[in-house]
């Protein structure tokens, strides 16, 4: 079985976004950045599957992006097992979702992957679309935010979280599932298996290669606006818990006016 | 003069409010520009909605009826409402940023090659539409536009405020889905409901949430209870969901849910960056925490520095004994 799990470096959740005012660009040079926190949710689930399956199957990561994504690639993808790694090199930082998803169909119909899986979204777009968008392109059924995944030969039994439930959604592969925290837990990366990722192949490509154009964005960000600044904290001073209590529960009738 | 279409998402049938207040926002747009707003329905049944739509500010209704779409399945949708876009042309697409509409949008907007803004809190249109949508969950919002002659739209529910139902009736017109050739690669078998009735925490008007002040999973008991005299969702700091005391369907964060309720209290979360942007923009904060230092105070509107295990359950008494 030949797997592709699509992986994003995003900047780290503590990281604090400074904005005074509305703004056209967003500074984002101070970022630290990491591999998407769901993505890692992706990586395991493949190399679980691989282990389950056996050394015919193959793990490849795809990313797009400049050499900075290299380090998440080597510490979060291959040296916890996938077998190579993609990187599709034209500038794309900040691109939407659909320009993301067109370059990543151009490489998963070029290889041909059986099941392909990714973050269920990215910790700094939060658009939950790339996924969704590459199975639609590839023409193959998808599952987002699965929280469970079963196979038995080629057919899949996936659970995914829906509003106060569950979904239990059956099809066969090829298949495409964007992964939830709760599917998994993912490995750390041993220093050994650090160094020796450095020895995986990692194929560099362009979009020419692929013998498709750069795709054209659909929207454009216009301003960045930082959010709208709150009052100062009331804080409710009383020696005595129980008092302080029922003082809160007034204002909350009385001046706030929400219970 | 925009014509937007509105997808009214429906389970078992049942119509959920964000498409209600889609159609009553859109229409205000229609109103001011020209225009007109559509609902779409898929479904077994048509049940009441072209009364419903048209009281909250629908011109027409859509609906394919169908058996096959009584239930969610991505790709049948998927070509239901492109079906509908091909032959009507609406220039924006709205649908709820729930599972559903979260699951759908990307696969639409794929299918049709127009913009798909997800997750988005505010439409206007000036020749052209701009739509507004939090990024880094809530650290910074964007303002995005399209360029595309379509885009499909997510909202969060409660986005916006619904105005009293008018007596108007919506047109009710019929589609044709073109599902009739259509074998879907992969099919829902089953929807499991969670056991005892939780409040989802995206659609909960008063969450409680818990964090590592809590101590112990048993205390987690402490948050249901005083959730449960408000009927409030129950939310959790990733602290106490990576500890295994918590679910991750209540983890309230940047790697969990953004949540905007009326009043969120946080007990004994110390708000941590990644915590903050997951709730403040919630319309009432109110923390509880002991250590008068914690950042959660910052984000506060009202707050207690005092032992959560004296302070929670004392609260829940007092709101009992309100009225």
């Amino acid at each position: 079985m030949k797997i592709a799990v699509c992986v994003k470096q995003v900047p780290d959740s503590e990281t604090r976004i400074n904005l005074a005012e509305p703004s056209a660009e967003l500074d984002r040079s101070g970022f630290t950045r990491v591999l998407n926190p769901y993505d890692a949710y992706a990586v395991e689930e493949a190399i679980q599957i691989k282990e389950k399956l056996g050394d015919d199957t193959e793990v490849t990561a795809i990313i797009i992006g400049g050499e900075q994504v290299m380090e998440s690639v080597k510490k979060d993808c291959l040296a916890v097992g996938c077998d190579k790694a993609i990187r599709v090199t034209d500038e794309l930082d900040n691109a939407e979702a659909l320009q993301i998803a067109k370059v990543l169909t151009a490489v998963v119909k070029r290889d041909g992957y059986d099941l392909v899986l990714c973050g269920k979204q990215a910790i700094d777009d939060d658009d939950s679309q790339v996924g969704i968008m590459l199975a639609e392109l590839c023409d193959m059924a998808h599952v987002s935010v699965v929280t469970d995944l079963e196979f038995d030969g080629n057919n899949f039994t996936a659970t995914r979280e829906i509003e106060g439930g569950s979904e239990v959604v059956k099809g066969a592969t090829p298949a495409l599932f964007t992964c939830q925290k709760g599917l998994n837990e993912p490995r750390l990366p041993s220093l050994p298996n650090i160094m020796k990722a450095g020895m995986k192949p990692v194929e560099l490509l362009t979009c020419a290669d692929l013998g498709i154009e750069v795709p054209a964005a659909h929207t454009e960000i216009t301003t960045y606006i930082p959010p709208a600044k709150r009052g100062e904290c009331k804080i409710i001073e009383n020696e005595d818990p129980a008092a302080a209590a029922q003082e809160l529960a007034k204002l909350l009738r009385e001046e706030a006016k929400i219970i | 003069m925009p014509n937007i279409a509105v997808f009214i998402e429906q389970r078992d049938g049942e119509a959920k409010k964000v498409a209600w207040q889609m159609i009553n926002h859109a229409r205000k747009i229609t109103d001011a520009s020209g225009g007109e707003v559509w609902g779409v329905f898929l479904g077994k049944d048509a049940g009441n909605n072209a009364a419903d739509a048209g009281s909250w500010g629908a011109h027409k209704l859509f609906t394919a009826i169908d058996e096959n779409l009584a239930g969610y399945n991505s790709e049948l949708y998927t070509t239901a409402v492109a079906s509908f876009c091909s032959a009507n042309n609406p220039d924006l697409v709205l649908m709820g940023a729930t599972a559903m509409g979260k699951d759908l949008a990307p696969r639409l907007a794929a299918r049709m090659d127009c913009a798909c803004v997800s997750d988005s809190i505010d439409v206007n249109f000036d020749n052209g539409f701009t739509i507004r949508r939090p990024v880094f969950a809530g650290k910074c919002y964007t303002d995005v536009n399209i360029k595309s002659n379509t885009a499909v739209v997510g909202i969060r529910p409660n986005s916006f405020n619904l105005d009293q139902p008018g007596s108007d009736s919506a047109t009710a017109e019929t589609f044709d889905p073109g599902i009739g050739g259509v074998t879907p690669k992969a099919t829902v078998a089953e929807v499991k409901a969670t056991s005892g009735g939780a409040i989802e925490l995206t659609e909960a008007d008063v969450i409680v949430s818990g964090g590592r002040g809590i101590k112990e999973a048993d205390n987690y008991k402490m948050i249901e209870e005083l959730a449960g005299v408000l009927n409030a969702g129950t939310g959790a700091s990733r602290a106490i969901v990576d500890a295994g005391w918590v679910d991750h369907s209540h983890q309230v964060g940047q790697t969990g849910k953004t949540v905007s309720p009326n009043l969120y209290i946080a007990c004994g979360i110390s708000g941590a960056i990644q915590h903050l942007a997951g709730m403040s923009s919630s319309k009432c904060i109110v923390a509880i925490n002991k250590d008068s230092n914690a950042p959660i105070f910052k984000a506060a509107t009202y707050g207690i520095v005092a032992d959560l295990f004296d302070v929670v359950p004392a609260l829940k008494e007092a709101i009992q004994s309100l009225d």
